[in-house]
């Protein structure tokens, strides 16, 4: 819509003002956690926005005595784990729904898209009793378990996408060279929605590694937090260690911003490649 | 979960499929093979427990009943009690105020982002779509603990800076004791959290709008603020029907944003909004079957909301 028209100064103006209103509002929080991670002065008194002296101390600190680094590796045990488990259940269930025509398919997909709504508040009761009742309570198998069934309804959903954009030929020419269905898995579908299999393992991975209900209700033992879960330490009664919140905070966002910026452009693609080809 | 922008599958069925070559190769029980591991999580994890927490919700579950096993059915006591409970009269306000309030907020401004970023040239526009993934990306837990912060009592940037404009005395404010401040801070927070969503849908909706169509209106003399709503606004419809719902099915169950802000965690009964006040009374209190009725009462109102959402889908387009 740029160039519609002549645009007056003040118009032009009001678009700067704009502009910079929203890079303020977007990445306000994010500028604010970094720099108390590097703030020196983060908890002498002054709540200064802007680290005056920069040190690496309170990484230091939440890595040393905050044992941030166990819980950083639980967190990455807990998502490894999701991203496995989900990403193969959901390329199964997403070629089944987007290759084949059978009874209840459509109820399937409808259920899929349902589920997504059941709030967490109403699972973590029946699923925290549940886990007790299966000895589940402190393992972090529990937590994985869990999040399995939360990225689940979008992986096969967004999968179903990318395994309807394979054309059908390609599956029929394996066919025609005596291919049974296991090795035109393998070797035809399997390499082709790979891009689409790290798009949807990408989401599952910050789903698990930002939870933070169950790695609450799940975990008591400290040894066993996640880390998203684990920040809660470093708040006590009488004061809180701002300076360890940010840098942990820190820690626990720089693996989902990467993550999130490489695949959000290749997700849309798939998703669009999906819908444009049959 | 952020982004089930659901996608047509447009010659899927209308191609016949190859019966008779396919049929040698892959027997009719396949797809059901392929698609039972993942129907067994969803049943086992999701669906099971949702059916468990409407029978806990009839019975009378304590940590007696945890450790024993015995059930002893209530009937409806558990939804009496919790339709007798003045925290109704302030955790219902809470969720449901709060959510409509928020909806609105996060749908106009991100509407209104989505809007800018149109106007801007292609670096401007590369650099504001970047900003806006990076408060996307911050997780939920981060993002408040900023807030919580930046709102500190006493020495937190904006209490203080509140004093130095004389507005309040730094030494007597606890912005988060009061209920109306404490959703307000939330509010930011989630809005902050949620524009992103909705900026970049409606950016997508906006370049399928024919420029042509604009270009008459500015022809006819129309502004921009009119060019929105009788142009723009209703070729993208669906696009705000999509957002809208979705805001509000999240607005609705947003829980760690309440959780982790001081008193949020139950010790500031004011300000519980039911998904707290469920979780507080289940596992914190160990009345599982009191919690249960909670969380039946937001899922009911959530599936409602849900049915509106997926009658809008199936408008647009088929399975």
């Amino acid at each position: 819509m740029s160039g519609l028209g002549p645009r007056s100064r003040s118009q032009r103006a009001a678009v700067g003002i704009g502009f910079v209103l929203v890079l303020v509002f977007s990445l306000g929080p994010a500028l604010v956690m970094l720099s108390t991670a590097f703030n020196a002065r983060a908890n002498a008194g002054s709540r200064s926005v802007v680290a005056s002296q920069l040190t690496l101390d309170n990484f230091r600190f939440v890595l040393d005595e905050g044992h941030f680094g166990t819980y950083l590796r639980n967190s990455l045990v807990v998502a490894l784990g999701t991203i496995v488990v989900s990403g193969a259940l959901a390329l199964l269930a997403a070629v089944a729904v987007s290759r084949f025509r059978f009874r209840f398919r459509t109820a399937i997909l409808v259920m899929v898209l349902v589920v997504q709504m059941v709030p967490v508040e109403a699972l973590v009761i029946p699923l925290f009793i549940e886990a007790k009742g299966l000895g589940l309570l402190n393992h972090l198998v529990g937590l994985v378990a869990v999040y399995v069934a939360f990225s689940l309804p979008f992986a096969i959903w967004t999968l179903r996408g990318f395994v309807a954009g394979i054309p059908r030929e390609l599956e029929e020419a394996a066919y025609v060279d005596g291919a049974s269905w296991p090795r035109m898995f393998w070797h035809v579908l399997f390499p082709l929605v790979a891009p689409g299999l790290i798009a949807t393992s990408v989401y599952s991975f910050i789903t698990a590694w930002n939870e933070f209900v169950f790695a609450i209700t799940f975990i008591n033992d400290d040894s066993k937090f996640t880390a998203a879960a684990g920040l809660r330490q470093f708040f006590t009664q009488y004061s809180t260690n701002w300076g360890a919140v940010m840098a942990g905070s820190t820690l626990l966002t720089v693996p989902v911003m990467v993550f999130f910026l490489l695949v959000q452009r290749r997700l849309g693609e798939g998703m669009v490649a999906g819908a444009v080809k049959g | 979960m952020t982004q089930t922008i659901p996608t047509t599958e447009p010659a899927a069925g209308v191609r016949p499929p190859a019966a008779g070559r396919r049929l040698r190769h892959t027997p009719r029980w396949l797809p059901w093979a392929l698609v039972l591991p993942a129907l067994a999580v969803l049943g086992l994890l999701l669906i099971y427990p949702l059916g468990w927490v409407g029978v806990l919700s009839f019975q009378d579950f304590g940590l007696r009943e945890l450790v024993t096993g015995e059930r002893s059915w209530l009937g409806l006591d558990n939804f009496r009690d919790v339709f007798h409970d003045p925290l109704l009269r302030t955790a219902l306000p809470n969720t449901v105020v709060f959510a409509v309030v928020n909806v609105a907020l996060t749908v106009a401004a991100g509407t209104a982002v989505a809007l800018l970023i149109a106007q801007l040239g292609q670096v401007a526009r590369a650099i504001a779509v970047g900003a806006i993934m990076v408060a996307w990306a911050m997780p939920a837990v981060t993002v408040t603990y900023v807030w919580v912060f930046l709102f500190d009592a006493r020495d937190g940037f904006f209490v203080e800076l509140a004093g130095h404009l004389g507005l309040v005395d730094p030494d007597q404010t606890n912005w988060f004791t009061e209920r109306l401040a404490f959703y307000a801070i939330a509010t930011v927070n989630v809005v902050q959290h949620g524009f992103p969503f909705v900026a970049v849908t409606v950016l997508a909706g906006l370049s399928t709008v024919p420029r042509d169509t604009l270009e008459a209106a500015v022809l006819d003399g129309a502004g921009a603020w009119r060019r929105f709503w009788h142009v723009t606004f209703p070729l993208l419809r669906p696009v705000f029907a999509v957002v809208t719902i979705l805001s509000t099915i999240w607005d609705f169950k947003v829980f760690t944003q309440i959780y982790l802000m001081p008193g949020g965690n139950g010790t500031n009964r004011d300000v519980l909004n039911l998904g707290t006040w469920s979780y507080i009374t289940a596992i914190s209190q160990n009345r599982y079957g009191l919690g249960a009725a909670i969380a039946v009462l937001l899922t009911l109102m959530l599936l409602a909301i849900t049915a509106v959402y997926l009658r809008t889908l199936f408008r647009q387009e088929e399975l």
